[in-house]
C-alpha cells in the first residue's frame, strides 16, 4: 500500500529535500506583493509535507514487524545482488549506489524524526523575522527532515556521508538567520566543529571502502561503499591493528555528534543560540545521528573494538554523565543547562552500549529515542519562555505558575521525564541501562546511579525557583518592562502537549508502536550474531 | 563511415583539428576587425580605378562592431571546445586512438618508434577541455564589461531612451582593447594546448611561454588602475625568472640524455630507467620543478600569485587559478611520472610530499588572515595546490599501479571540477567588480538581499571549495583523499593500535593533513557565506545587469552541483580515468 509511489524510503529521502528546495524557488520567483501572500500558504505546504511524511512512516511502522533476523533491511530498493550487478549505482565509477533500507535499528529514529518535524514546525509557527527570509523557516525544517532520515536508511556509506554533512546546510541557516543575539559565532562554530570532526570519520569510511572489494563490479577502483557488503563481507579488514585505527577514527565523528565529553564544546553555543525549532531538532534528533552511526557502522561492523575498547567508552560515557550533570548545576542560563543536560544523558548511551549485554543495548537505543521525544519537550519550553519572557536567566523569574500555568505544567513534565521520573520514558532507558550495568560491572553501578540524583537535583532546584518561589507572587524578569505575562501559544501547546502526552505513553508502555520490542530484538541479535557469534561463545 | 575516424584520423588535419581552429580564430581575430572599405588607387594617369584591399580604411558596420573580437574567440573556444569533446565521445566506440605527431609532421602510432613532439590521447584531449573551457568561461564573462577606462562602467539600470543606452554602450565597448583582450585569450589557450599535447620538452615549453607571455599581458590589462601593472609585472619578472630555470634545467637534461623527448626509445623516460638517477638529471629535474612549481603557485614560489590574482580582473584571475594552474600540473605530471616513474623508486616524492604539506597549511593560514576576497581566493588557490601536489607525491610513493590512476584520475578530475567553482568565484567577485568594489570583504556584505540567486552561488561555490558534500568539490577531494589513502591501506599489518599506526605510510598523514586543512579552510569560506546573509548591506542597489557574466556564473554553479552527485559527475570521472590511464601508458 505505501509502496505507490515507488521505493517509500527513497520517497521519504528525497520528497522533503525537493519539496523545500521548490517551495524555495516558487517564493523567491514571485515579485514582491505576491511574496506577502504565498508567505502563509507555502508554510501550510511544509507542514502537509512533513505531516504526509509522518504517516507514510506511521505505515511502514503498522505494516512491517522488524528486528526479527538479523542483517534483515525491509524496503531496500537493491538487493546486494543488483549492487553487485550495479543495476542501482549512482557514481558507478567509484562504486557509490543509491541504496537504501530500514531495520529495527533505524525504524524508530525516522519515525521520531517524522514526527518531530511537524511538531517543530507547529511550536514554531511564527518565525520571528521580519523581511522577506520569513517564508523559508520551514521550508530549512523541511530539508533538514529529508537530510535526516537520508542518514537513517542509507546503506551506501558514500550516501550516508552526503546526507551527514547535508544536515548541517540548513541548520547552519536556521541558526544563522533565525538564531538569539550571538547566532553568527555559534552557526560558524557549529559547522566547523562538527565538520571538521566528519572527516575525520570520513577518513575511516575511506579506510573502509578500500578493503570492501567488489571488484566484480569493474569501476575504476574495484571497491564499493556498500554497507550491506561490508556487513556480510567474511574478511572485511583482515588486520587488527587497521581495524582499531578506523574504529577510533570513526568514533571522533560520531562522539563530538553526540556529543561527548572531550568534544562537546559545540553543543552549549549552538543549541543556546538556535531558534526553538532549531534546538529541537539539534537535541532531538541531530545529537541521535551520532549514536546511529555509532550502533550501526560502529558496533556493527567492529564488534572487536567494542570489546577490545569497552574501557575507553565507559571512561567517555561516565565523564560525560558526571561532568554534564555538574555543569549543569552551576547554569543559570535554562537553555544552557538543558543544552547540558543532553551531554549527560547521551553520556549513558556509551555506558549502555559499553555493557555489551542486550538489556543495555536495547536501553541505550531506548534512550535515544526517550530523549528525542524529551529533548524537544524541554526545549520548547525553553523557548516559549524566551518568547513571552524575553530572558533565559533562570534568577530572574519567580512564581511561573501562576502567570503562565500552561508553560510551568509542560516544564514540570519535561523535567521530570528527563531526570527520569518513573512511569515516564526516560527512567525506561535509564533503568535498563543500570540494570545491564550491574550485570556486567557489578557495585560499579553506585557511579552512575548517583550521577542520576545530581540530573534530580539540578532539574528539581531549577523547577522550584521559577515555578513556584516566590511566595504566591508573581516575580517577572526586568526583560518584561511592563509587558503582561501571558500563557503560551496554542501552537505552542499542541506540540508541547503531543510530546509531553508520548512522553508518558512511553514510560508506562514502552512496546506502544512495538518500539522496546524492536529494539530489544536488535540489540539481543546484535549481541547473538556480532559480538559474541556463535562460534566463540556457543 | 564511423563518424570518429572525421577527428581521429591519420593526418595532421584532423588529430590536432582543436589547435587549428585556435590558430584560424587567431588569424581571424588579426584580420576581421581590421576589414574595411580601404583602396588602392592604380598609379595610372588619367584613371581613377580604385582596388579594395580591405585592410585599412573606414570599417565595414559589421567589422567595426566591437562585440565581434568577443565573438570571433568565444565561436573559436567554443568550436575548439566542441572538437575535443566530440573526438573523445564518438572515438570512445573505436577504441581510444592515440595518435604521434613526430619531429617532421609525420602522424604515427605511439607505440612505433621515432621521436614525437606531440601525442593526442585522451589525457590531452580532456585537458584541452579544460583550457577551452575555463577560457571560453572567463571570455563569456567578459563579454559586456571591458571598460575603456575605469571610469566607465556598465550602467546599473536601463535608461529610458534606448538609443542613448545603445550608443553609450557602444562608446563604452568600441576600443581596440576588445580585439587585444581576446586575442590574447587566444593565445593563452593555444599555448596551453600545446602544453597539453606535448611530449618532448622543448614543445612543452615553447607552449608554456606562449600561454605565460599572453597571460601576463592579461594580469595587466587594467593598465589605468594602479593595481594592474603592478601586479602584471611582478608576475611577469617572477615568472620569467622561474621560466629562466626551467629552461635552464631543460638544458641539464638535454646534456644528459641527447634527446628531449620524454617517450619513446631514445627518451628521457628510457634513459632514466636505465640508469637510474644521475646527479645531472636529477638537479634539471629539480630546477624544471622551480617552473613549474611557480605555474600552479606551490609554496615557496607563491609569492607573486596573490598580488597578481588581486591585480587582474576576476575572469582572469579566475583564469590564473584553474587554466593556467592546470596547465602547470599537465607539466609537472608529463615530466615527474613521465620520466621518473619508470624508475620506481623516486627520489623527489619525499621532496614534493614536504612542498605539499607546506603548501596547503601555509596557503590556508594566509587564507585565513587576507580580507580581500580575491586574495583570499589566491591563497586558497595555493592551498589546492598543495592537496594536488599531496597527489602527486603519493603516485610516487606508490609506482606505477592502480592506486597511481585512481590519483592520477582524481587530479584529472580536481583539475576540471575547480573550474567550475574557483572560476565561478572569481566571477562573481567580476560581478561586483562592475559596480567598482569586490576587494574587500565589506563589499559582500548581505549579498544575499541584493541579490540572492548570486549569493547563493556563491554559497555553493565556497562549499564546494571547502569540500562539503554533495557538490563537487566534496567528490574530487574524496578521490584524491581515497587514492592516497588506498595506497598506504594495503599493506598496513600488526594486530595491535600501535604496530598498525607505526606500519602507515607517512603518505597516510598527507591524507589526514588534508582533511585538517580543509577544516581549516572552512573558516574563510563560511566567513563569506557568513557575511553575504547576515550583515546589513550598505548599499541597496541591485548588482549589475551583465547578463553574459551571469550566464557564465549559472554555467558555473550548475557544474558545481551536478558534478558532484550523480550520472554527470560519472561521466567527467569516466572520462578523467581514461585520461589517467592514458597517462600513464
Amino acid at each position: 500500500m505505501i509502496t505507490f509511489l515507488g521505493n517509500p524510503l527513497t520517497v521519504l529521502t528525497l520528497l522533503p529535500i525537493t519539496g523545500a528546495l521548490l517551495l524555495m524557488l516558487v517564493h523567491w520567483m514571485a515579485d514582491d506583493e505576491k511574496r506577502e501572500m504565498l508567505a502563509n500558504p507555502i508554510r501550510y505546504v511544509n507542514l502537509g509535507i512533513a505531516l504526509l511524511m509522518l504517516l507514510m512512516a506511521t505505515l511502514i511502522g503498522l505494516e512491517e514487524t522488524f528486528g526479527l533476523a538479523w542483517g534483515e533491511y525491509l524496503y531496500q530498493n537493491c538487493e546486494v545482488g543488483a549492487v553487485s550487478t550495479g543495476s542501482c549505482t549512482l557514481i558507478s565509477s567509484i562504486g557509490v549506489s543509491w541504496h537504501v533500507g530500514i531495520d529495527a535499528l533505524s525504524f524508530p529514529m525516522v519515525w521520531l524524526t517524522t514526527l518531530l518535524i511537524p511538531i517543530t514546525m507547529v511550536v514554531e509557527w511564527e518565525a520571528k523575522k521580519d523581511g522577506p527570509d520569513r517564508a523559508y523557516f520551514h521550508s530549512l525544517i523541511l530539508m533538514m527532515e529529508g537530510a535526516l532520515i537520508g542518514v537513517f536508511v542509507s546503506l551506501d556509506l558514500f550516501v550516508f556521508y552526503v546526507f551527514w554533512e547535508l544536515t548541517l546546510i540548513p541548520m547552519f541557516f536556521l541558526i544563522l538567520l533565525w538564531g538569539g543575539s550571538d547566532r553568527r559565532y555559534a552557526a560558524q562554530k557549529f559547522f566547523i566543529y562538527t565538520f571538521t570532526a566528519s572527516v575525520f570519520m570520513l577518513a575511516g569510511i575511506l579506510v573502509m571502502y578500500f578493503n570492501n572489494d567488489a571488484s566484480w563490479v569493474g569501476n575504476i577502483t574495484g571497491k564499493s561503499f556498500d554497507f550491506i557488503l561490508m556487513e556480510t563481507s567474511t574478511n572485511f579488514i583482515a588486520s587488527e591493528g587497521l581495524r582499531s585505527v578506523v574504529f577510533l577514527l570513526m568514533l571522533i565523528g560520531f562522539a563530538t555528534k553526540m556529543p561527548s565529553v572531550p568534544v562537546h564544546t559545540w553543543l552549549p553555543d549552538a543549541h543556546v543560540e538556535a531558534p526553538t525549532a532549531g534546538s529541537m531538532l539539534l537535541a532531538g534528533v541531530m545529537l541521535k545521528m551520532g549514536a546511529y552511526g555509532f550502533l550501526r557502522l560502529g558496533v556493527t561492523l567492529f564488534p572487536d573494538q567494542v570489546i577490545q575498547f569497552q574501557t575507553l567508552l565507559l571512561v567517555l560515557g561516565m565523564v560525560s554523565l558526571v561532568y554534564g550533570a555538574v555543569v549543569c548545576l552551576g547554569q543559570i542560563n535554562l537553555k544552557r543547562m538543558v543544552a547540558y543536560s543532553s551531554v549527560s544523558h547521551m553520556g549513558l548511551i556509551f555506558l549502555g552500549v559499553a555493557t555489551l549485554q542486550p538489556l543495555g543495548i536495547a536501553g541505550a537505543i531506548f534512550m535515544m529515542f526517550a530523549h528525542g521525544i524529551i529533548s524537544p519537550l524541554l526545549f520548547a519550553v525553553c523557548g516559549s519562555f524566551k518568547h513571552h519572557y524575553h530572558t533565559l536567566e533562570i534568577d530572574s523569574m519567580r512564581g511561573l505558575a501562576h502567570s503562565s500555568p500552561w508553560m510551568s505544567a509542560h516544564m514540570m513534565v519535561g523535567w521530570m521525564g528527563s531526570l527520569g521520573l518513573p512511569l515516564m520514558a526516560g527512567f525506561v532507558a535509564e533503568v535498563a541501562i543500570l540494570i545491564a550495568f550491574y550485570m556486567t560491572f557489578g557495585w560499579w553501578v553506585v557511579l552512575p546511579a548517583l550521577t542520576l540524583i545530581i540530573t534530580a537535583a539540578y532539574y528539581l532546584w531549577s523547577m522550584q525557583r521559577t515555578i513556584f518561589e516566590g511566595g504566591g507572587d508573581v516575580q517577572l524578569p526586568p526583560t518584561m518592562r511592563d509587558e503582561e505575562p501571558r500563557d503560551i501559544t496554542w501552537h505552542e501547546n499542541t506540540g508541547m502537549l503531543i510530546l509531553g502526552a508520548l512522553a508518558v505513553i512511553y514510560g508506562i508502555y514502552p512496546d506502544f508502536f512495538g518500539m522496546f520490542e524492536m529494539m530489544s530484538n536488535w540489540a539481543s541479535l546484535l549481541v547473538e550474531n556480532v559480538i559474541y557469534p556463535p562460534e566463540v561463545n556457543p | 563511415m564511423n563518424l570518429g575516424t572525421l577527428f581521429s584520423g591519420p593526418d595532421m588535419a584532423t588529430i590536432l583539428m582543436p589547435e587549428w581552429i585556435l590558430l584560424l580564430g587567431i588569424v581571424a581575430m588579426i584580420l576581421v576587425p581590421n576589414l574595411g572599405n580601404a583602396t588602392f588607387r592604380l598609379p595610372i594617369p588619367g584613371t581613377s580605378i580604385r582596388i579594395p584591399y580591405l585592410i585599412g580604411g573606414k570599417r565595414f558596420s559589421v567589422t567595426g562592431d566591437p562585440r565581434v573580437p568577443a565573438a570571433i574567440a568565444a565561436f573559436t573556444l567554443f568550436a575548439s571546445f566542441i572538437t575535443a569533446l566530440l573526438s573523445q565521445i564518438l572515438d570512445s566506440g573505436v577504441g581510444m586512438a592515440e595518435a604521434c605527431v613526430t619531429m617532421n609532421g609525420l602522424v604515427q602510432d605511439c607505440t612505433s618508434d621515432g621521436t614525437h613532439i606531440l601525442r593526442v590521447d585522451a589525457f590531452s584531449r580532456l585537458m584541452e577541455m579544460i583550457f577551452t573551457g575555463a577560457l571560453l568561461l572567463a571570455l563569456i564573462a567578459n563579454w559586456d564589461r571591458l571598460p575603456a577606462t575605469p571610469h566607465h562602467r556598465i550602467p546599473l539600470k536601463p535608461e529610458e531612451d534606448e538609443i542613448k543606452e545603445t550608443r553609450r554602450l557602444f562608446r563604452l565597448l568600441n576600443n581596440r582593447r576588445q580585439v587585444d583582450f581576446a586575442l590574447l585569450v587566444l593565445m593563452v589557450a593555444l599555448g596551453m594546448c600545446t602544453v597539453a599535447l606535448s611530449t618532448n620538452l622543448f614543445i612543452l615549453f615553447v607552449g608554456l611561454e606562449l600561454a605565460s607571455m599572453a597571460s601576463y599581458v592579461l594580469i595587466a590589462f587594467n593598465k589605468e588602475t594602479q593595481a594592474g601593472p603592478e601586479a602584471g609585472v611582478k608576475y611577469f619578472i617572477v615568472g620569467s625568472v622561474a621560466s629562466a630555470i626551467g629552461l635552464y634545467g631543460i638544458s641539464m637534461l638535454y646534456i644528459w640524455n641527447g634527446d628531449l623527448a620524454i617517450y619513446g626509445s631514445g627518451g628521457l623516460a628510457a634513459k632514466w630507467a636505465a640508469e637510474g638517477p644521475n646527479g645531472l638529471a636529477t638537479i634539471g629535474l629539480g630546477m624544471m620543478l622551480v617552473a613549474f612549481g611557480f605555474k600552479v603557485s606551490a609554496v615557496p614560489f607563491h609569492f607573486a600569485a596573490p598580488d597578481a590574482y588581486s591585480g587582474a580582473s576576476g575572469p582572469v584571475a579566475g583564469v590564473l587559478a584553474t587554466a593556467s594552474k592546470a596547465m602547470g600540473f599537465v607539466a609537472l605530471m608529463r615530466v615527474l611520472i613521465g620520466i621518473t616513474l619508470a624508475d620506481d623508486g623516486s627520489d623527489w616524492t619525499i621532496l614534493i610530499g614536504a612542498i605539499a604539506a607546506i603548501t596547503m597549511t601555509w596557503g590556508n593560514i594566509a587564507a585565513l588572515g587576507s580580507r580581500n576576497p580575491k586574495r583570499m581566493l589566491a591563497y586558497s588557490s595555493v592551498a589546492h595546490a598543495g592537496y594536488i601536489l599531496a597527489g602527486i607525491a603519493a603516485i610516487g610513493a606508490l609506482g606505477p599501479g592502480d592506486g597511481s590512476q585512481l590519483i592520477a584520475t582524481a587530479i584529472m578530475f580536481h583539475l576540471a571540477v575547480l573550474v567550475t567553482f574557483k572560476l565561478g568565484a572569481f566571477l562573481v567577485i567580476a560581478l561586483l567588480e562592475c559596480e567598482g568594489r569586490g576587494y574587500e570583504l565589506e563589499h559582500y556584505h548581505g549579498l544575499a538581499r541584493r541579490d540572492p540567486l548570486i549569493a547563493i552561488s556563491m554559497l555553493i561555490f565556497m562549499l564546494a571549495l571547502a569540500g562539503v558534500p554533495p557538490l563537487a568539490g566534496f567528490l574530487s577531494k574524496l578521490m584524491m583523499v581515497s587514492g592516497i589513502i588506498s595506497s598506504t591501506v594495503g599493506d598496513v599489518s600488526g594486530s595491535s593500535l600501535s604496530e598498525a599506526m607505526g606500519s602507515l605510510s607517512w603518505v597516510f598523514w598527507l591524507a589526514i593533513l588534508i582533511f585538517i586543512n580543509s577544516a581549516i579552510s572552512l573558516f574563510y569560506y563560511l566567513r563569506i557565506c557568513v557575511v553575504m546573509f547576515y550583515d546589513e548591506p550598505d548599499r541597496n542597489l541591485r548588482l549589475s545587469r551583465a547578463p553574459m557574466l551571469r550566464i557564465a556564473i549559472m554555467l558555473c554553479t550548475m557544474g558545481a552541483v551536478v558534478f558532484g552527485f550523480g550520472v554527470l559527475a560519472d561521466v567527467l570521472a569516466s572520462a578523467a580515468a581514461d585520461a589517467a590511464t592514458a597517462l600513464f601508458s
